[in-house]
This record gives structure tokens, sequence and C-alpha cells, in this order.
């Protein structure tokens, strides 16, 4: 009997990359209004270049989206850049969802090779430590608290910031 | 506890023993190998390293491409690129490093900059950016510490910008270390202490870190326990061969463990002690190990607990109580520090190491910087940095 092999083309996650895809947009949104208003994200990334660019990125071809920065601030890129001085990918969709949604934290992803790095490492420690912030004025202690190494304080300061990224920061990205 | 997840590598062939460097030849040629550039230093070369190692090319038919044995103390990339370019006239095909970090780390760039067939390395400088399968690279360590013979990582300055370039790679692992006892024989006592911390420090820190795995906690702990019963000997009875080959050993295991899981606070401040006070990466090692795993005790009192085994044998384990352990294996590793500094004469604290107080919080800034934090069980900002720094600083 003549078995047929014909290639076998497997289908897409469709849930789950719509799902990550609307998380980049929140983070995306949330990155730009932190960095314009919470000054321990502002000098993390003072140091870097103006025109610096970051993506993350689900690999192999997966969604992704790009920060720039510009005028001491993190602008959203949403998928405008293919490519950028600092790169940030997610192995797989699987291991994005799970850090997206959020199960794990960025340090246990790293620590599992869920996510990778091209490019600076030490600028990469420090948008670790930015995105830590930022995952703390997005979600509630609790959750935070399995996520970091260490919970970032909540100043008055930041209470207020958490309200207006909840109100109007996201929507406006300001 | 097995980790949820976890990823081990190391394809480095590992070839140790008794005149093992009579081996290179052949290994050459299995590799594909015929006219490789020799990189090592002045150091090596004086020791008389170089000549055993032409001599052991001796009835092979195999021509040495050029011998360079002017590596600098740090790694620049002048240098990589004055080599890249005899490497080139001479139309060679492998590399052989023979030296410690930095002749090896220099060997990995011109790995690089041939491979590539660029002039820049800058261009290739951070984690993952390099993608060709690279010439043969044969590492021979003449110190037992870097572990630089089975690692994915290479650190190189780059004098005119004034930065540190890292180099992180898969790419970059040597197909081979060879481990010959006629290699360390010559280093002086306090270098061989200096650098047996350095590789005490790689073993521990991978086994605290959060991403230990069980095949780096395997090499970690048979390193420790090799260091422990060696080292003494090796700074006391250099000319023991059997005891530098153990040496050896254990720093490529060292090597092996942190390559997988990668090193913590400890190494964050010496890099950064290194990098503004110019300490020596293994006496800054041998400084901030305890005050590191001090620090941690709070997140991982339980692993720190486990290394007490390695670290001062069965006996001691046994009759310390559980609560005790962490505590103790600290105590046994400042024995251990006070031990070497009798022996040698290695700094115990920064001030012994001509580090000045107004050079701390620069130091705590930087260490904080430094990507080797990220996988320390606890998070370390500046102030915890200074507060570590004052503690190891007399």
């Amino acid at each position: 009997m003549n078995v047929q092999y014909r290639p076998i083309v497997p289908s897409i996650k469709r849930f789950k990359i719509f799902v990550i895809k609307i998380v980049f947009i929140v983070l995306g949104r949330a990155f730009q209004s932190a960095s314009q208003h919470d000054e321990e994200i502002k000098k993390e990334i003072s140091s870097w270049r103006d025109g610096f660019t970051l993506i993350m990125k689900v690999m192999p071809d997966g969604p992704y989206m790009g920060l720039e920065k510009k005028n001491n601030m993190l602008e959203f890129k949403g998928s405008q850049l293919k490519q950028a001085d600092l790169e940030i990918y997610f192995r797989n969709v699987e291991s994005a969802f799970m850090i997206m949604t959020p199960q794990m934290g960025s340090h246990q992803a790293f620590a599992e090779r869920r996510m990778s790095i091209k490019g600076d490492l030490g600028i990469a420690t420090a948008f670790t430590r930015a995105l830590v912030i930022v995952m703390s004025l997005l979600y509630p202690e609790f959750i935070v608290k399995r996520l970091v190494k260490r919970v970032p304080p909540l100043t008055l300061k930041r209470a207020g910031l958490r309200v207006w990224l909840y109100t109007f920061g996201i929507v406006l990205a300001r | 506890m097995l980790p949820s997840y976890y990823e081990f590598h190391n394809p480095v062939k590992i070839i140790s023993g008794n005149k093992a460097l009579d081996n290179l030849p052949s290994e050459l040629e299995i590799l594909g190998a015929k006219r490789p550039m020799v990189v090592t230093d002045k150091g090596v070369a004086g020791a008389g390293l170089v000549k055993i190692f032409i001599d052991s090319f001796g009835s092979s038919g195999m021509t040495i491409g050029a011998i360079f044995d002017d590596v600098p103390p740090d790694s620049s990339s002048e240098v990589v690129e004055k080599i890249t370019s005899i490497f080139r006239q001479n139309k060679c095909d492998s590399i052989v490093a023979l030296g410690g970090g930095s002749v090896i780390d220099t060997a990995k760039g011109v790995n690089i900059l041939v491979t590539e067939n660029s002039d820049d390395l800058l261009k290739f400088s951070g984690a993952e950016v390099l993608k060709k399968k690279m010439k043969p690279l044969v590492v021979i360590p003449t110190t037992s510490g870097t572990g630089s013979e089975v690692t994915v990582v290479a650190v190189i300055s780059d004098v005119k910008r004034n930065l540190k370039m890292p180099f992180a790679s898969t790419y970059l692992l040597p197909d081979i270390a060879l481990l010959d006892p006629r290699m360390t024989l010559t280093l002086p006592p306090k270098m061989t202490a200096a650098t047996a911390m350095d590789a005490m420090c790689h073993a521990v820190e991978s086994y605290i870190n959060l991403q230990k795995n069980p095949m780096s906690d395997a090499y970690a702990v048979a390193a420790i326990e090799m260091i422990r019963k060696n080292v003494l000997k090796a700074v006391s009875d250099g000319n023991n061969a059997q005891v530098r080959l153990a040496m050896a050993n254990a720093s490529t295991m060292a090597g092996i463990a942190f390559s997988n899981s990668m090193v913590g606070v400890v190494h964050a401040l010496g890099h950064a002690a290194g990098g503004i006070c110019h300490i020596p990466h293994g006496v800054a090692m041998n400084i901030f190990l305890p005050f590191g795993l001090e620090y941690n005790l709070p997140k991982c009192r339980e692993n720190i607990g486990k290394l007490l085994l390695p670290l001062a044998g069965a006996e001691v384990y046994a009759r310390t109580p559980e609560s005790r352990r962490a505590e103790q294996t600290i105590n046994h590793i400042v024995e251990l520090r006070k031990a070497l500094n009798d022996l040698c004469g290695l700094p115990i604290n920064l001030k012994q190491a001509g580090v000045t107080e107004d050079k701390l919080s620069e130091i705590a800034q930087a260490a904080i910087n430094d990507p080797s934090i990220v996988m320390n069980p606890r998070e370390m900002d500046a102030n915890d940095a200074l507060a570590i720094l004052k503690k190891a600083f007399e």
C-alpha cells in the first residue's frame, strides 16, 4: 500500500498570541507613561543614548513590540521596529504567555532560559529593573511578590502613578 | 529541589593528565586544523611553558603558524586586532590559547574577528550576537581559576572607547580544554591562592543562585571538595603535580558549573572593584565571598548550609545541626581565607588590597549594573552593595 506523506502545517495558537499582543500594547504604553513620571525608571534610562531602541519579541516568528528612548523617556513604537540595539526574546509562545499573563517573573524566566538577550548586558540589567517597577505598578502586591525578588516600595507618588496608569496613563501613554 | 525547567550545555572535550599536552597535535588534526596560532603572554613564555608546548609538536609534522607572546594582563581590543592580523598574514587555521583568563579571552576575541572576517570587535559585543561556528580553539590554562576554558563568555577592554566589552555566546566555547599539570607548576603561591578562590567563588555562587540545576550542582560540589582538599597544598607545595592537576580539574568543573548557572553578587562586586580600583579578580573574590554569602543567607540558607559537606567534610557536616550549617559554611570560608593569608599574604579586606574608602560608592553603583547580579537570589540595590563594601573594607 502506498502511504502518502504530506507536509504538516501546525495550527496557530491564536488565543495566546492575541493575549500576548494585548499585553505588549498595555506594557509598552505603561512603559511610555511611567518613564515620564517615575524617578527610578528615569534614573535607569538616563545613561542610555537618545534614540536607543529595544524590542521584546516572541521567537521564532511571533509578535513583538518596540521602545525607543526619546527626550529622556521611553516611547512605545508598537511593531514599527524590526531590529533594535537591545533585543529581548521569549523563546516560544508558551513561555511568552506564561510571563505576560503573569504567571512567571522575568528573573525566573531568564534563569529558565525562557527569555534571552541580544545586546548590551548592562543596559539589559537596567531595563530588567525598570520592568520590575512597571510590573509593580500594573499588578497588585500579592501577584508582584511572586514575580520579583524584591517588591519596589509603593510610595505615595507611586500609588498616585498607579491610579494615573489605570485611568489615563495607559490609554494616553502620557 | 529540581527546577521546573533548566538547560545545561557543555560540549568542550576535556583532556586531563600527565603529559596531556603531547596529545595536542593529534587532537588538532581531528579538528581539521593544520596550522595553529598560539596566543600566550610573557609570563608563560618566561616560565618556559612555551618551550614545553613547542616540544609537544615534535615529530608531529605540524607547523605552528605563529606564536604571539605579548598579551597584557587585561585583554584589549588593540591586542586582539594585532593578533588577528598576524593570524591572517601567517595563514593560520586554528587558535591555541596558552595562559590565564586574559590570554583565553584574547584568543576568543581573535576567533570572533577571524571567523567573522571583521576588524571591529565592538560590533559583536553583547549576548548571543555571534551567529557562525568558530575556528577550532584549544585552551591550555596556566592558572587554575578562571574556568574560561569551558565558558561561553569573554571580556575584552576597548581602550580607545574606555569600556569593557562582554561577549556571551555558545559559539565562544572552546573545542578542547587541555589540563596538563606542567602548565601550572610555576604559578607563584599568591596567584595560586587567588585563582583558587576565584574557582571557589564560581562553584559556590553557581550552587546558590537562581539558575542552579542538578547538573551544575554536581560540578560545583565536586569542584568545592577538590579545592578544599588541595588548595593549601597547592599554595605551600607548588611542585606537587598531582595537587596542581587536581586544582586544574576543580577550576574546570567550577567553570562548567557557572557557565550553566551564572554567578552572583560576589562577582558583581568583584567586577566593579576590579574595574575601578584594578584589584586582581581572584583577590576580589577572596575578599567578597563570605560577605556575599552572608548577604544571601535570608534567601538561600538551606543551599548555603548544604555546601558545608564539600567544604568541611562529612564529619563536620554530620555533627553540625542543620540550623547552624549555613553559618558554619561561611565560617569555613573565613578560616580558609585566613589560612591563605598566613601562607602567602592573600588580602582579606579591601584596605589590604589597596582600595581607598572614597571609592566605595562608585564601586557600589557599578556593581548594581553588572549583569552578574541578575541570577543572584537576593535583589541587591546600591545601598545593599555599599553596606557589603563597608563590611569588606577592613
